[in-house]
């Protein structure tokens, strides 16, 4: 392509944020925000993961008393709040907000300074849900925190405040996140990338956009109900005056099922372009496993009931559910087989990616399959508030979403960082978490079926829990030192791994014709698609003679059609700005203040916000691009 | 590879003009979203209602004043709907008076809808019961929307020559008016849910 220093000089000037203290914390460069996306969430899957360290040694005799029955119900709690919520979306939101525009060949997102706002929300509810372990008063009652027992009577503390005002809070940042990633897909695809020739990753993050904007409104409404309640002297849940506790659980796994789809299927995007670049060739029936991504997000609103099958019900309703959850195996099983097929007739290369994603193929199954047990509903009924169903989660979340996240990063750090992970100590930290997630995990499934319970901080001696439980535990820190070997490796590699190169692993989509790390404005020219693989095919008219597609006469990036990517306009893509920081600081100053019942704080924050708001979206003219 | 090749219709994207959709397709997700949390909301209305008698017949609520209170936010839909189409011919000055006179209208929703809490609803508190707390939640949370829209309106309202031309990236007047539509649209779900059905039931109920 034709390429020259003036058009990358001005290019750079247009969009490089200052290296100073203003650039690092206005910036809205989806590169760095993805970047810190992922930093953040994965410094909360190390907290998350000492939390379940803490509970294991509790937990690896009969009758310990390492925790505090109290603490070791807030520990638990915090553990499945952090892992589900602060870790397991964000991280895939952190890919996506790195390599969506660069795999749609966009400048940015549809909204950065949206995105730069949601970064600073997750962040900050993330601190917010934190401020509570220093006050001696976490959350106790679960991630699911099922009411009458987090209700004032029988929860009086503030860590149920927390809980509700923390979830609410990460909600906005997950819903602009949504949005961002919808509006981005769909209209800000580059030219001929028509949706039949988008990567997979996309068909996943879009469709579990999608899936956040109609699950979501139930968790926040149920949050606002339980907060009323608590504080405010409502009636939605106390049966005596006419309120349903059955009500939060319905509103709950309306949101909560969906939420599983959330944190499972953009890493099953993930693996679907993983698994093909190092199987060299594309990938086994690319259109059914689109398909099969969309309609597990559509069934997935289908399921819920399954969670609530002990709680009595119909058996109409009953019979109904099972069957839903069924039906969405299906659709996973598809991903499955269309991975498999392509893995077999291609030549696999056997990189500490494609470890990753092969050992989450497996972990996937078995966790599927231990899904299917739970989906019975006579079974269910046995197996409900046993370890079977603790295993069966983290065979599922791990499976679908630390193995593929761990696939993730060695296959695109290189891009992000500019250097190559180390191979050896890639796959030795495989290995090690493999094998010790399996030693965890699997005997849970045993003493679930033998009767051991779950939730409860403690077992009684002789009944035979002792010996797996010390297994679950050996299992558990090696797993943890699995993880910690990979850190090792991060910091290793970033200080001596070999130069990653534009494309280091061969592969086909469009993130991997950037340099590593791409530049702040993506690539020179905005790309032109004709296929499917842009980087595999050949493709006559790509060249740009002209410079008719590097459009440096200001922040720009060219809108296309929503099915066939004509082009058909060009997006403005707004200047650095330190109002979603302060917006984002305002609404934690609401958040708090409102828990505290402090009024007159709880209406000054808002009012900020507002100001905050109308400073963030006030036209200023030298923004403005003259396209007569 | 094998994989057909269908190359993009040549379209020279310096000449592209601006792209001015964007916000309004971020308002439709806002819109879906927020209808998501009011459909959550009628549904927990449902559900605290299930084998209880207060929905079907006791005490069915009043609807004359919800009724003048939909006339009144259909009407200022109207008026921004005319003021939309001045934005479209240019006439930006009975564009701007549009939209403040939908404000004043939905100012005197919020005063009609606090003066039916105080007469109508002196009885049923938030704090009385289930129907009362979750009555009062979705009339309430519908109130915050207006008041949202209002003040987007009103900042609207005093943008400078922003909305109007054809040179900026967003259409703010247009991509607002939608948020208001759709908080209207909103309050006749409310009516026909929270108002006529319940009288609709105690009807059938009395005279069958």
């Amino acid at each position: 392509m034709a390429s020259s220093t003036t058009t990358i000089s001005r290019l750079t000037t247009l969009w490089e944020s200052p290296k100073t203290v203003y650039g690092w914390f206005a910036t809205v460069d989806h590169k760095t925000l993805g970047i810190r996306y992922l930093v953040t969430a994965f410094s909360f899957l190390i907290l998350g993961g000492l939390e379940a360290l803490l509970m294991r040694i509790q937990l690896f005799h009969s009758d310990m008393s390492v925790l505090t029955p109290e603490q070791y119900n807030q520990i638990f709690t915090m553990h499945g709040m952090t892992m589900i919520f602060w870790y397991a979306q964000p991280i895939l939101s952190g890919f996506a907000v790195f390599l969506v525009p660069l795999m749609i060949g966009a400048r940015d997102m549809a909204f950065p300074r949206l995105n730069a706002f949601t970064y600073w929300m997750f962040l900050l509810s993330g601190l917010f849900l934190y401020i509570s372990p220093f006050l001696g008063q976490a959350p106790h009652a679960g991630w699911f925190a099922y009411v009458p027992y987090t209700l004032t009577e029988f929860s009086p503390g503030m860590g149920l405040d927390f809980y509700a005002a923390a979830l609410i809070f990460l909600t906005i940042s997950t819903t602009g996140g949504a949005i961002n990633f919808i509006v981005t897909i769909l209209r800000m695809r580059a030219p001929g990338m028509a949706i039949s020739r988008m990567p997979l990753f996309l068909y996943s993050t879009g469709t579990i956009s999608f899936v956040t904007l109609f699950a979501l409104p139930a968790l926040t409404a149920d949050c606002i109900f339980l907060e009323l309640d608590r504080r405010w002297g409502t009636h939605f849940f106390g049966i005596a005056d006419g309120g349903s506790t059955f009500l939060w659980q319905q509103l709950f796994w309306f949101f909560g099922h969906p939420w599983v789809y959330i944190i499972f299927l953009p890493a099953t995007g993930m693996l679907s372009m993983i698994v093909p670049v190092f199987s060299r060739r594309p990938i086994v029936g690319y259109p059914f496993v689109a398909i099969a991504t969309f309609l597990t997000g559509v069934v997935g609103f289908g399921v819920w009931l399954h969670h609530m099958f002990t709680t009595g019900m119909s058996d109409i309703a009953m019979s109904i559910f099972s069957a839903g959850s069924m039906t969405v195996s299906i659709f996973t099983t598809i991903q499955v087989f269309a991975w498999l097929a392509t893995i077999w007739k291609g030549r696999p290369v056997a990189t500490t990616a494609m470890y990753y994603a092969v050992g989450s193929i497996v972990l996937l199954v078995i966790g599927g399959l231990s899904g299917v047990f739970t989906g019975v509903i006579p079974v269910d009924w046995q197996a409900h508030n046993t370890y079977f169903v603790v295993g069966h989660i983290h065979y599922v979340l791990i499976g679908s979403n630390v193995f593929p996240v761990f696939a993730g990063f060695y296959y695109w750090i290189p891009k992000m960082s500019g250097r190559m992970m180390n191979e050896k100590i890639g796959k030795l930290s495989f290995w090690v978490m493999f094998i010790g997630f399996n030693l965890g995990f699997f005997p849970m499934q045993n003493v679930g079926l033998l009767g051991m319970v779950r939730r409860i901080y403690t077992y009684p001696q002789g009944v035979g829990f002792d010996g797996m439980n010390e297994l679950i535990t050996f299992g558990a820190f090696l797993f943890g030192i699995g993880v910690l070997i990979s850190i090792c490796n991060f910091f290793y590699s970033m200080k001596s791994g070999a130069r990653a190169g534009e494309n280091p692993w061969n592969a086909d989509t469009l993130e991997w014709s950037t340099s590593s790390p791409p530049k702040a404005y993506g690539s020179e020219h905005i790309p032109l698609v004709a296929t499917r693989h842009p980087l595999w095919d050949d493709f006559d008219e790509e060249e740009d003679p002209e410079n008719d597609r590097v459009l440096d006469w200001g922040r720009l990036t060219p809108t296309s059609t929503v099915l066939d990517a004509i082009p058909v306009g060009v997006a403005t893509i707004p200047e650095d700005s330190l109002a979603p920081l302060l917006m984002s600081l305002a609404l934690f100053g609401f958040f708090l203040a409102i828990i505290y019942q402090m009024m007159w704080w709880t209406l000054s924050a808002l009012i900020l916000t507002l100001l905050i708001g109308c400073f963030w979206m006030w036209p200023r003219t030298k923004e403005e691009v003259v396209i007569e | 590879m094998s994989t057909v090749q269908i190359p993009p219709p040549r379209v020279s994207l310096a000449t592209l003009p601006l792209d001015q959709k964007r916000g309004m397709h971020g308002m439709w997700c806002v819109i879906a979203t927020e209808s998501m949390l009011f459909v959550t909301m009628f549904a927990a209305y449902y559900y605290l209602g299930s084998n209880k008698d207060r929905w079907a017949d006791l005490v069915a609520p009043k609807w004359w004043l919800a009724l003048i209170l939909m006339v009144i936010l259909l009407a200022s839909s109207a008026v921004l709907m005319w003021g939309e189409h001045q934005v479209k011919k240019g006439g930006f000055t009975a564009a701007r008076i549009a939209l403040w006179v939908t404000v004043l209208m939905g100012l005197g929703f919020l005063a009609l809808q606090g003066f039916e809490y105080a007469v109508e609803w002196k009885d049923t508190t938030p704090y009385s019961d289930s129907y009362g707390s979750i009555f009062y939640a979705i009339t309430s949370l519908h109130a915050l929307h207006v008041i949202a829209g209002l003040l987007l309106l009103m900042y609207v309202g005093v943008m400078p020559r922003y909305g109007p031309t054809a040179r900026t990236p967003h259409k703010p007047y247009t991509t607002v008016g939608m948020y208001w539509h759709f908080v209207d649209a909103v309050w006749v779900f409310i009516v026909l849910l929270l108002y006529i059905i319940p009288n609709l039931q105690r009807y059938m109920h009395v005279h069958h």
